[in-house]
């Protein structure tokens, strides 16, 4: 088992080394730079030149590979180009309220996913089934912003129950906190536990048309027990790969969600940073959500072996 | 004063002058507006004075202190700056307006009044400009304010490595001098009549002598910095020590951006949001129906065009463009894109709001055949021609080429309506293609605009129409202290552009923000939304 887990570390590693290839060269072939952001409608060929030589923009590409990725290996994101500070600092605030959303996200919507899913499993082709089913496809249907809206008018505008915009202030309570960020984990768990709820489904569905499974119906095994003590096991791998990209998703992909709600994750920065074309900031950024992504898929698949018997009792 | 009033009355019939005070009061028309209107009713100027005095600000004098102050506008982003030099977005610039002072501040009539500078005067030939500044101002570290603070502060802007967004207007500047610790002199280049609107720009704003750690903000501003997060937020703290009597009446400001139009509507529907600048004429109506909510619009110089580049086909020919200006549907483009939020353009930049605006030059209507006609001439009759638009080009730019596109086949010009991406738009496409949408902001002179974006050898010169009797116009217009000769003059410089410009320009439209029914004294200045930033220095809350 050891050396399979090393090989997937091993190969994690390479994917993010070749990640950080990709987005290096697809921050180059973007048009227009940052000294002509900087420098607005107005730059004449003469000062561009200047700040592009202040901001070594004109060393060639492979040299500032070379140096960002020495940067990024010793810890050293570098500077942000648009705002002239590090960018460690700028992205460690918004990195912690974009982990804090995803964390109470991850919280709310994954054990109810999965419970949902489990339900729906247990209670395969009956009404419960069939709720969970319809509920669960229509949540995943309907795009983000709009759910966002609707909860907006709702619970926002007419209630009056939760303020719009989900904006952290002060730290003040934990329930003053939840009471802010209802709405914008409210939208995104929905997708998230719609699809857990699908995938858990699925997968211990999938388990149960195996002959041992037949083998403990037969022996007299009650339908709640053989979900939850034999086939579950079972299908725990599909579900952690699920859960991570669940996990992963909450982290990278909340655009919409923090635009809607002005919250200042970790999305909003990147898709900023990249009209500005900052491109040291919006490779930090990307770095972090491929990185985040690599990692949460790598200790899915080390669980899954780990879980596995077959795999587990090799070698 | 009363009587008078009572006589104007009788003359017109009280119902117009009660309905125009109203609209005035209620923050509907601006003060020029109110003015011109009482004008037009036959009303002499003095006595259209005294019916000024009942305005907004003296009938609701009892402004209160205290209480804390949620607004928003609509972006923000990691490069949000305290540094005025590189001021270049609503959301700093009213960072600008909290925490710093300029010379002069511009109002709502686009005149020069006087902040940091008590008074001023220029030679004959606007050339040598004298400051006289006020005394007993401190900045927020405790320093005094003195002549040295002004010189540095505009200095700053030669400095090439300050990447100042101010360069340009202070490339003017020859040389500023501290007379003594309350006197400032400027010698120009070449004269200019408007250089204290110039001062008055948010990129001029004073910083004290030396001063180079933007981190926080250190100004004269009747707010001072408690929290500054670029892309996130800032709140303002009152200043006890500003100058401006018992101004500012805000405890707390929190100033901040949320990008999304639906989202933002929804902040100010929901209470989160007090002011919120940029409603958007399509959003309006929702919050003209709200309760607890006033919208409030400006009527002002921005505006959305069509260019048509002058030096490569098909926009070399004047045929063409005066057929593309004839396609205009001016009235509609103003009640169905704006929903009559804004009036008609006349193929130049100077808006019906600018004191210089010429009323003499007919507005060119929608003429199917006369565009033809000149199409015809242009010698492109079935011919095709594209127009670049992005999301990101303008408001409503887009909608605008399309009605460009229906009303074109219709005379037998095929055009094509090409939507490029808001990314890079301004880098790649704008200036790059023949024939592309662009939208401008408001800029406080007419010489400012003219000069930005006609002047042959203007960088923004977005069309490169070159003309030696305009170039010479701007000069004649900046020497001239006369106001009378300087219509005349900026007159001659809207024909010009009018007949042989490159940009056809339907439609100047209004400032449409929202803010809360408690928020009392707030001013209209038609130069950005939220009386271009200027509203943290007037406001008070209506518990």
């Amino acid at each position: 088992m050891l050396p399979l887990i090393l090989r997937r570390l091993g190969l994690g590693v390479l994917t993010l080394w070749l990640v950080s290839v990709l987005i290096f060269a697809g921050t180059e072939i973007l048009p227009g730079d940052v000294a002509q952001t900087i420098l607005g409608r107005t730059a004449t060929p003469e000062s561009l030149a200047a700040l592009r030589d202040q901001l070594s923009l004109n060393e060639p590409a492979i040299y500032r590979y070379g140096n960002w990725l020495g940067g990024i290996l010793s810890g050293d994101l570098g500077v942000s180009l648009s705002s002239n500070t590090s960018i460690a600092g700028i992205i460690s605030d918004r990195f912690t309220n974009t982990l804090l959303l995803a964390s109470l996200t991850a919280l709310f919507g994954i054990p109810v996913g999965f419970a949902l899913g489990m339900l729906a499993a247990v209670y395969a082709n009956t009404r419960i089934d069939r709720f969970i089913t319809v509920f669960s496809l229509c949540t995943i249907s309907v795009p983000e912003f709009f759910m966002a809206s609707a909860f907006v008018l709702i619970f926002a505008v007419y209630l009056g129950l939760v303020p719009a915009v989900a904006y952290i202030t002060e730290f003040e309570s934990i329930s003053q906190l939840l009471r802010s960020l209802a709405i914008p984990i409210l939208t995104l768990s929905f997708g998230v536990l719609a699809y857990m709820a699908r995938m858990t489904r699925a997968a211990v569905l999938n388990v149960m048309r195996s002959p041992y499974i037949e083998m403990a119906i037969l022996s007299g095994v009650p339908r709640g027990r053989l979900v939850v003590r034999h086939a579950l096991p079972n299908a725990l791998g599909p579900i952690v790969n699920v859960t991570a990209l669940s996990l992963a998703h909450l982290i990278s992909g909340t655009v919409v969600v923090e635009v809607m709600f002005a919250y200042p994750g970790l999305a909003k920065l990147t898709v900023d940073a990249v009209s500005l074309r900052d491109m040291p900031l919006v490779q930090a950024c990307a770095m972090i959500f491929s990185a985040a992504y690599i990692l949460l898929l790598m200790l899915a698949d080390i669980l899954a072996i780990m879980a596995n018997p077959r795999i587990r009792h090799a070698s | 004063m009363k009587s008078t009033n009572k006589t104007a009355r009788q003359l017109i019939g009280e119902r117009d002058v009660d309905c125009l005070r109203r609209l005035y009061q209620g923050g509907r028309l601006t003060r020029r507006e109110f003015v011109s209107s009482l004008l037009n009713l036959g009303i002499g100027a003095a006595t259209a004075g005294g019916i000024l005095a009942i305005s907004p600000t003296t009938e609701a004098a009892t402004p209160k202190h205290g209480g804390r102050v949620r607004a928003a506008t609509g972006t923000h982003g990691p490069d949000d700056t305290l540094d005025p030099a590189k001021f270049k977005s609503s959301v700093d610039y009213c960072r600008g307006e909290q925490f710093y002072n300029g010379l002069t501040r511009i109002n709502g009539d686009l005149r020069a009044e006087g902040e940091l500078a008590e008074s001023w005067d220029a030679d004959p030939t606007a050339r040598e400009w004298t400051f006289r500044l006020r005394k007993g101002v401190e900045f927020h570290n405790g320093k005094s304010f003195e002549a040295e603070d002004v010189v540095y502060s505009i200095r700053r802007h030669f400095d090439p490595s300050v990447t100042s967004g101010a360069k340009v207007l202070v490339d003017q500047i020859d040389e500023v001098t501290a007379e003594n610790k309350h006197t400032v002199r400027f010698s120009l280049k070449s004269p200019n009549a408007d250089f204290p609107i110039l001062l008055g720009l948010h990129n001029m704003k004073v910083l004290p002598a030396g001063w180079t750690d933007f981190s926080a903000a250190v100004g004269t501003g009747p707010f001072t910095v408690k929290e500054f997060k670029p892309g996130v937020r800032s709140v303002g703290q009152r200043f006890p020590n500003y100058w401006d009597g018992d101004k500012p009446y805000l405890d707390e400001i929190e100033w901040f951006a949320i990008s999304d139009e639906v989202a933002r509507i929804n902040a100010l529907l929901a209470g989160d949001v007090q002011l919120l600048g940029g409603v958007g004429a399509q959003a309006a109506p929702a919050v003209e129906r709200a309760t607890g909510v006033e919208l409030v619009t400006t009527p002002s110089g921005q505006f959305i065009e069509m260019v048509m580049m002058c030096d490569r086909p098909p926009g070399e020919d004047n045929e063409f463009r005066l057929a593309m200006k004839y396609l205009m549907q001016r009235e509609d483009v103003v009640q169905r894109l704006f929903q009559g939020r804004g009036r008609v353009g006349n193929d130049h930049p100077i808006a019906p709001s600018d004191p210089f605006y010429c009323d003499d030059i007919p507005i060119r209507s929608f003429d199917p055949e006369r565009a033809g006609f000149h199409l015809k001439r242009a010698g492109m009759e079935g011919g095709s021609v594209e127009i670049f638009t992005a999301p990101g080009a303008g408001r409503s730019a887009t909608e605008l080429a399309l009605m460009v596109r229906q009303e074109g086949r219709k005379i037998g010009l095929n055009v094509e309506v090409k939507r490029v991406p808001s990314d890079g738009y301004w880098s790649t496409t704008w200036m790059h293609k023949p024939i592309f949408m662009a939208g401008w902001n408001p800029r406080p002179t007419a010489d400012i605009m003219l000069t930005l974006g006609y002047k042959s050898d203007a960088p923004w010169n977005e069309s490169h129409w070159q003309n030696e009797r305009f170039d010479e116009l701007l000069e004649l217009g900046r020497a001239e202290l006369d106001t009378a000769k300087r219509r005349e003059i900026y007159c001659e410089a809207q024909r010009l552009i009018h007949e042989t410009g490159g940009a056809a320009l339907p439609v100047f439209f209004d400032y449409v923000d929202g803010i809360s029914n408690k928020v009392k004294g707030f001013q209209k200045i038609p130069l950005g939304p939220l009386a271009a930033g200027q509203w943290p220095k007037h406001i008070w809350l209506e518990s």
